[in-house]
């Protein structure tokens, strides 16, 4: 039989989870109140811990960025040794790979700090803030396309949206075709590869699979030309006005671990800047 | 009294290095949806060890520090944190011999656990949810189950348990 005293440790145990569980469900309820807490938990208990996570990130593309030196040293002696002609076309795609020297405007390099949950890649901890001139509604893309925008930023870090989040929406279009629409996050999944959707598209018009999906720059947040991903079909749901699209997104947050955030002028067209990595 | 102080000491020390090994040494563990959880295994490693009570609220503050890192859903996390925190203190009485494979399963379980309710909590459509669930989570389980038994055959006198062979 249990004692007064167990029965009132166990009253305490059914206490404490009910508030806990309480607390969790106010919330998931109201997102505002608990932006507010995790905010500022971020700037305190963490601080050190995201600290941490930086510089080990930091050191750990470091690390990556020497082999891939010391590769390419060695391919290069190669070239020079054996194969002449191939060193300068070695050079020409490197030139081609460095998005950086090609965007028109500025912008800044972030490491993105993944975390152990399964929602991660919705939201990206990046490792650049305010103090790196990091701005709310900053596009964020890697070497391949779009990533998403950064909607919170903080002194030292901000967090981006990425388009796996399920309120993620922007306005794009085909190249060539030049089709409207809006890629929405895609319930599909191939294995383990999400999808987006061009959602929204007129019925008059068809796009053929391949076809190169790029944002469109209206709506203001995010300039024109930045490659989104490729149409691999149309999808089985439609709707009685509009076509959708299946699209295999072009970066993927998930496995990103440098970005680069932009601070072009949302009317800056960036077509060029990618065309040497998307186009076939 | 004084033993059990240090015991509980030791345990914290156990705990804060775990935590180290999440934010300075998991980065560098490859891909970040199957590397190792090291703060969920330090939940589990306290939960076990606690009345189920302290070990929700425990659960309740990890999964609010996971939220404040991934605010996709902002209370997914703390929702599933503080069940796997208080299933686990509550469950010790029935399944918890100190037998690592035991405690490499529970472990595993719970951090398929918590994916499955924190990916329902924060909204997954169906084709997410499975691929999570049957690919993503099951390794991400298996990889935090090994860094278990691991922790455990280290510091097992600091854990105060004796394993089985």
């Amino acid at each position: 039989m249990a004692t007064g005293s167990d029965r009132s440790l166990s009253r305490r145990d059914s206490a404490l989870f009910f508030a806990c569980v309480v607390l969790s469900l106010v919330m998931l309820a109201r997102p505002d109140w608990g932006a507010t807490v995790t905010g500022a938990i971020r700037g305190s208990v963490l601080r050190p811990f995201l600290w941490m996570q930086a510089r080990a990130e930091a050191s750990r593309t470091s690390a990556a960025a020497f082999d891939i030196l010391r590769s390419e040293r060695d391919s290069a002696t190669h070239a020079a040794e054996f194969l002449p002609s191939l060193r300068d076309e070695n050079q020409r795609l490197r030139s081609l790979l460095g998005l950086g020297a090609r965007l028109p405007g500025r912008y800044i390099a972030a490491e993105v700090l993944h975390q152990s949950y399964p929602t991660d890649g919705r939201t990206l901890v990046l490792s650049a803030g305010k103090r790196a001139g990091v701005s709310l509604f900053d596009p964020v893309v890697s070497a391949e396309g779009l990533i998403g925008v950064v909607r919170i930023v903080e002194q030292e870090r901000s967090i981006a949206m990425t388009w796996i989040h399920p309120e993620f929406r922007a306005s794009a279009f085909t190249l060539p075709g030049n089709v409207f629409g809006v890629i929405w996050p895609g319930a599909q999944v191939t294995g383990t590869e999400q999808l987006l959707q061009l959602r929204g598209v007129a019925i008059r018009d068809s796009i053929p699979e391949g076809t190169l999906v790029v944002t469109s720059g209206l709506g203001g947040v995010y300039p024109p030309g930045i490659p989104v991903g490729t149409v691999i079909g149309q999808a089985n749901e439609e709707t009685g006005w509009e076509r959708i699209y299946v699209v295999r997104p072009a970066g993927n947050p998930a496995s990103a671990s440098q970005v680069l955030i932009l601070k072009t002028t949302p009317d800056t067209s960036l077509v060029r800047a990618f065309q040497a990595d998307t186009t076939p | 009294m004084i033993a059990i102080r240090a015991d509980r000491s030791r345990l914290w020390v156990v705990l804060g290095l775990l935590a180290v090994l999440q934010f300075a040494v998991r980065p560098r563990l490859g891909y970040p949806l199957i590397a190792p959880d090291f703060l969920l295994l330090a939940l589990m490693l306290y939960a076990i060890r606690s009345r189920p009570g302290a070990a929700a609220l425990a659960g309740f503050l990890v999964g609010l520090a996971g939220d404040a890192v991934t605010p996709a859903r902002v209370g997914a996390g703390a929702l599933a944190h503080t069940l796997v925190g208080y299933l686990a203190a509550w469950g010790r009485a029935v399944f918890f011999p100190d037998n690592l494979f035991i405690n490499g399963v529970v472990i595993a379980l719970g951090v398929w656990i918590r994916n499955a309710v924190q990916l329902i909590a924060s909204g997954t459509g169906p084709g997410g949810l499975t691929t999570q669930l049957l690919v993503w989570a099951p390794l991400q389980a298996i990889t935090t189950a090994l860094m278990a038994a691991l922790v455990l055959v280290v510091f097992q006198r600091w854990l105060d348990i004796r394993l089985e062979a």
